[in-house]
């Protein structure tokens, strides 16, 4: 009942009514379940165990899941017992099957036999990661990421770099530039000598190696991220090396300054400059326009100590868990930053160097760095513990500051972010919104507002979360989390490049993941937000690559182009290349890796991992065979039946898109089966035909809304949503209606609702502890 | 106390990028030494613009001779000097003298044509392939026996903040120059960052073991294990980092005075500083081939503490008339010369650790220039004058050679560390072979 839009679920309830009141009496459901008991406890107890948690040795899973009960009993009819499936069938099945899913197997009766609580955790490694780039950074200046799609250059007529000089100044989307022997403009420079600058910043998109490269016949020299030398320094031109490589750690979200300088010298001939990148799992490129801005941007500190991976077993990062590898992990940062940082300070507080003489400027900076570590200010026993100690124990200044450096960043009060306050408080609050929406540290602006007790009170709470969720660590938080949902790191067969695809290179691959993300990009980030968009557009993000091969009118590039796309066909990023290419192998489709994304984050329906090792049967067995009969065929057996029967009809319907998402009427001269079907969790059958009918059901049920906010819940605060209550998701679901399936209010809703729910959790804990 | 380390010197300090080594595996010195081999090692200094050779090559061949004034720092190892005259970089092609004496010095290579313009030649870039001490370290780090924690070091003092033909004599290969680290501080992070940040760590344990006692106190049962677990892994590194470190380098960390600018005034600070921190290198046995670079090719040192103060390059370009332009430049030759003195003094009084004898005698000191002569440019006759042991030369003694290319006597150092190559940079000017200098 609770998966069902609203009306439907008012006929439902009648229903029951109905029913309930033809079988007259609830004593035939205790006389149903005591029946599905004694079954139990006789047939299925020795592998499964009383309560369903499995038996070492025989059956060590636990009997979880979400089928319907009619679906369960219909498997357990034809499969159960293991060996002799004829002991337990019809009615019987019926029975252990309703007493099954109403004891353990449910998630309602997991929440009620052991409801989820809210983990205390340590940072992730995103969190940590974001949280010191942002703490380092609330003492430098900031800027926001220009629209310009470039970088602004400035073309001299000789090497000084002065007004008069300057003979063109423009944006260029791309650096990619053969001027020859004439140069960038024969008539007005003329000069043996001149310097051309490329200036701006650089949005990385994700977290990971960036290699950077230049190419030009001439000096060049290129800064990111403000490093110091150059990160190429190629003052000397020597034998015929053009290219120059340098990598370079990045984290997501954040816009770098970037800045390329090429000078002519008298003795170069013709003039270059190529600037491109191979981001992290990407192919070398131009840097792309939209990955570029003119506006210059602050360094940040990044920390490159290597870190163990967080647990990810229940869909999203946590930090639920410490271990020495993780603690070693946290010195070794620690160190890091502190030597990174050091050298920074005096700019940062505006002395000439750190010594003796500027000692209360010094402490005053490490008190400040620890507030916003901590998340609040400091008592007089922690500035006593963490600054006034270290100056009074250390031999001098510089290793005062060090020391006291070191000990915030090992602080458990630094690492452990949910150590708050037993009230929850405006602090923790402010905290709980940074975490929530950016993994990150609470920004100046939002501990001053906690400083003023404006967050609870909520005159000022809707206006921060607000302007939070616009800030670029929030659309990046964004992205990740479509990342995940829409299965990128799943996506293992995209190179196609063989004999039959040439075309599909790493390139276009490359551009098809970019036009995906803008597209997501575009539709979250619009005024209306609206999560049914994703699954209905009708257009793509294209680039001169992928209008060429999806045969769409020519896009002249460099810039993506939103152009129409098959609109009779496509259905947003159901229909996607880059997603319909993921899920499919080298040379044929993948209804099943299809079917199991759209049954887990579409539908978020549970499912195991496969209970027998099968080989998929190769599709040249028999070139007769569609690739639907070929894997209906492959999970014939029962033991395949429980997930497969979810997974393969909802996979089918997209057979209309080959393995690198072109649309086909026919595979292997015959006509496409494109249809499928969907049983709900409470037993409903929903019948489509293609992409364009499975997005009319997904944009319109209940269960993939519900889907959709458990898993932006749990990714967004990276604790169970079940931890909130049993109608914390209820209340986000009606509100998402409400609100026109708007999803960043939705995140703003998700952010605000966990936290007041948290503080008004803690509180009721205080008060039970003082009766 | 200063910092200076940059962002990519930090990666390649903590080593080839990867920031992942446990704090409390201390340093790797001692750990690869191998104590039944001798420790064989080279120091290559330079100086630049060229002797002035009346006063520098002794007059005399063989091993009676008379030590000229610019040598007169070496009186006291005499009979461990050996002069090469007579050696001459042959190496054409593109770059002015100044540039081919630095990049072709240690690589025996031409430099590729590139975009540098010397004062009168063609233009030229990167020297065209490795050099020598890089040749012998290479030889070195692959054998587990001969292997070292850095396997070079490369030292500067006073080196311009610039990455040019001029300023570069270490290759790693071909367009792969290695720069000079000529800030002390920076070399001391290099060699004992870790040990410092050992002493920042211990310092920390005890208050946050107090923090985490109290914060203990503020959750509730349940959520008291993440802490507990945290409080004992800060225990297990309070007893580690109490530990005599097994692995610790089992000498005192030199102790640099502190707040020395790198400016031209303290250069002979510096000088002794780096050469200080060499010694000690070696003592630990982090490396067993070093270079240092005094400035660079074309350097202008102001030597005001000898009451010259007329930049070095410009004065070297004075005619022998000039007297007191000769004066001065012998003058300014003579300093370095007590600067590798110095060096050699120090490898002398230290015994070779765990070994009979002094660390000199397993040491070839080797003191060369870009130039013969600073006014006429010549690449004949350059500079190499060496001191120690070890190589298995002759020494005391004083050669007179005929015009031999200098990268024979690059054959003769890799033979002596038993690495037998038939030609080093252009093969051109290896026609006979290693120089027989035993």
């Amino acid at each position: 009942m609770r998966f069902v839009p609203n009306k439907l679920r008012f006929l439902f309830a009648l229903a029951l009514l109905i029913l309930f009141f033809t079988f007259s009496d609830s004593a035939n459901a205790e006389d149903q379940l005591e029946k599905g008991r004694k079954i139990y406890q006789s047939q299925c107890v020795d592998c499964h165990g009383d309560k369903g948690q499995g038996v070492e040795s025989v059956y060590p899973s636990p009997l979880i899941g979400d089928l319907a009960v009619r679906e369960l009993s219909a498997y357990i009819s034809k499969a159960m017992p293991e060996g002799e499936p004829e002991t337990c069938v019809a009615a019987d099945a019926d029975a252990v099957a309703a007493y099954i899913h109403q004891e353990f197997y449910s998630i309602v009766a997991r929440v009620r036999n052991q409801p989820p609580s809210v983990d205390f955790s340590r940072l992730t490694v995103r969190q940590y990661r974001n949280s010191v780039a942002d703490l380092v950074n609330s003492f430098r200046w900031s800027n926001n990421f220009g629209n310009e799609q470039g970088l602004k250059a400035r073309y001299y007529k000789s090497n000084r770099q002065n007004k008069e000089n300057l003979v063109i100044e423009r944006i260029d989307p791309v650096v990619n530039f053969d001027f020859g022997e004439a140069g960038p403009d024969p008539e007005n420079i003329t000069e043996p000598e001149y310097a051309m600058i490329w200036e701006g910043s650089v949005l990385a998109a994700e977290t990971g190696l960036y290699e950077f490269i230049v190419d030009s016949e001439n000096q060049c020299y290129l800064r990111v991220n403000g490093v110091d030398p150059p990160l190429i320094n190629i003052r000397v031109k020597s034998g015929d090396q053009t290219e120059y490589r340098e990598e370079l750690f990045l984290l997501e979200g954040r816009a770098y300054g970037i800045r390329l300088e090429v000078r002519k010298s008298k003795t170069d001939k013709a003039v270059s400059a190529h600037l491109k990148w191979k981001p992290p799992h990407g192919t070398e490129q131009y840097i792309p326009p939209h990955c570029l801005s003119a506006s210059p941007m602050p360094s940040w500190l990044i920390v490159e100590t290597d870190f163990p991976p967080d647990d990810k077993s229940v869909g999203y990062e946590r930090g639920v868990q410490v271990s020495q590898d993780w603690f070693d992990a946290v010195t070794t940062a620690a160190v890091e930053v502190t030597d990174k940082l050091m050298p920074e300070i005096p700019g940062m507080i505006k002395i000439p160097e750190i010594n003796d003489e500027h000692k209360e400027k010094l402490k005053q900076f490490c008190t400040d760095f620890a507030t916003r570590a901590f998340r609040r200010p400091l008592s007089d026993e922690l500035k006593q513990l963490y600054i006034e100690r270290q100056f009074a124990e250390s031999p001098s200044s510089a290793v005062a500051v060090k020391r006291s450096l070191l000990l915030i960043l090992k602080s458990p009060r630094f690492l452990f972010p949910y150590l708050g306050n037993e009230q929850l408080d405006d602090y923790d609050l402010a905290a709980w919104m940074a975490l929530t929406l950016w993994d990150s540290v609470p920004d100046p602006k939002l501990l001053e507002a906690a400083e003023k007790h404006q967050l609870i009170e909520k005159d000022r709470f809707t206006w921060q979360v607000d302007r939070m969720v616009k800030d670029p660590r929030a659309k990046a938080k964004v992205r990740q989390f479509f990342r995940g949902w829409l299965y990128f790191d799943h996506f293992s067969e995209l190179s196609k490049a063989d004999d039959e695809h040439p075309e599909f290179d790493a390139e276009l691959v490359s551009d098809l993941k970019d036009s995906l993300e803008l597209f997501i990009d575009d539709i979250f980030w619009s005024d209306d937000s609206d999560y049914r968009k994703l699954l209905q557009a009708e257009s793509i993000y294209a680039s001169p690559e992928i209008a060429k091969f999806y045969g769409l009118p020519e896009v002249k590039g460099p810039t993506f182009e939103k152009v129409a796309f098959e609109p009779e066909n496509r259905a947003g990023i159901l229909t996607h290349p880059y997603l319909l290419a993921g899920l499919a192998y080298e040379n044929t489709t993948s209804p099943i890796h299809r079917g199991v994304f759209l049954s887990r984050s579409l539908l978020g329906r549970f499912l195991k991992p496969p209970p027998i090792a099968v080989t998929p049967t190769p599709p040249d067995l028999d070139p007769t065979m569609t690739t639907r009969e070929r894997i209906a065929l492959q999970t014939k057996p029962i033991a395949c039946s429980s997930c497969h029967g979810l997974i393969n009809h909802l996979g089918f319907t997209l057979e209309n898109f080959d393995e690198v998402g072109r649309y086909r009427k026919q595979e292997r001269n015959r006509d496409i089966d494109a249809s499928g079907y969907y049983i709900s969790r409470e037993g409903e059958q929903y019948r489509f035909q293609g992409a364009e009918e499975l997005s009319q059901f997904l944009t319109k049920s209940d269960e993939a809304h519900r889907a959709f906010i458990e898993q932006f819940f749990q990714y967004l605060i990276k604790q169970p949503i079940q931890a909130f209550g049993p109608e914390m998701i209820n209340e986000l679901d009606q509100d998402f209606a409400n609100n026109q399936y708007n999803m960043q209010k939705l995140m703003l809703n998700i952010a605000t609702k966990s936290a007041l729910r948290q503080r008004s959790m803690k509180q009721q804990l205080v008060e039970q502890t003082h009766k | 106390m200063k910092y200076t380390m940059q962002r990519r010197e930090f990666l390649k300090n903590a080593g080839l990028g990867a920031l992942s080594i446990p704090f409390l595996a201390g340093l790797p010195s001692l750990g690869y030494a191998n104590t039944t081999t001798r420790k064989q090692r080279m120091v290559v200094i330079f100086s630049p613009n060229g002797v002035v050779p009346q006063n520098f090559w002794p007059d005399e061949e063989g091993e009676q001779f008379a030590l000229k004034s610019i040598m007169e720092p070496f009186a006291p190892y005499k009979d461990k000097l050996l002069t090469l005259h007579g050696i001459c970089d042959k190496i054409q092609g593109d770059g002015d003298s100044h540039m081919r004496g630095m990049g072709c010095l240690l690589t025996g290579s031409e430099l590729f044509p590139g975009n540098i313009q010397g004062g009168s030649h063609t233009p030229a870039g990167w020297s065209s392939g490795l050099s020598i001490d890089q040749e012998i370290k290479n030889v070195l780090q692959q054998n587990p026996a001969t292997q070292t924690r850095f396997g070079s070091l490369e030292f500067g003092v006073m080196v311009p903040e610039r990455a040019d033909t001029w300023t570069r004599m270490v290759y790693a290969g071909a367009n792969k120059p290695i720069a000079p680290i000529d800030d002390p501080y920076q070399m001391l992070s290099k060699l004992y960052g870790k040990m410092k940040d050992r002493e920042s760590l211990k310092s920390i344990m005890d208050p946050l073991q107090n923090d985490l006692a109290k914060l203990r106190l503020m959750v509730s049962a349940e959520d008291r294990h993440l802490l507990d677990e945290q409080a004992s892994f800060v225990r297990d590194m309070e007893r580690e980092l109490q530990q005599e470190n097994p692995a610790d380098v089992g000498h005192a960390v030199p102790k640099l005075e502190l707040g020395v600018k790198e400016v031209n005034d303290n250069m002979p600070k510096i000088s002794k500083m780096q050469i200080d921190l060499l010694v000690n290198s070696f003592r630990a046995d982090f490396a067993r081939i070093a270079t240092l670079q005094f400035t660079n090719s074309v350097g202008q040192a102001k030597m005001s503490w000898l009451g010259i103060d007329e930049g070095h390059h410009g004065l070297s370009h004075e005619p022998d008339s000039n007297t007191d332009a000769v004066e001065k430049l012998t003058k300014i030759n003579t300093w370095y010369a007590e600067q590798v003195a110095y060096l050699v003094k120090q490898l002398a009084e230290t015994p070779e650790p765990g070994a009979s004898g002094s660390m000199l005698d397993n040491t070839m000191v080797i003191w060369t220039n870009e130039l013969g002569k600073g006014n006429s440019h010549t690449l004949n006759d350059i500079p190499f004058v060496m001191i120690g042991g070890g190589m298995g030369y002759k020494m005391g003694r004083s050669l007179k050679l005929n015009k031999v290319a200098h990268n024979r006597l690059h054959l003769s150092l890799t033979q002596s560390f038993g690495h037998d190559l038939k030609t080093f940079g252009n093969p051109d000017y290896c026609g006979d072979g290693p120089l027989a200098l035993s």
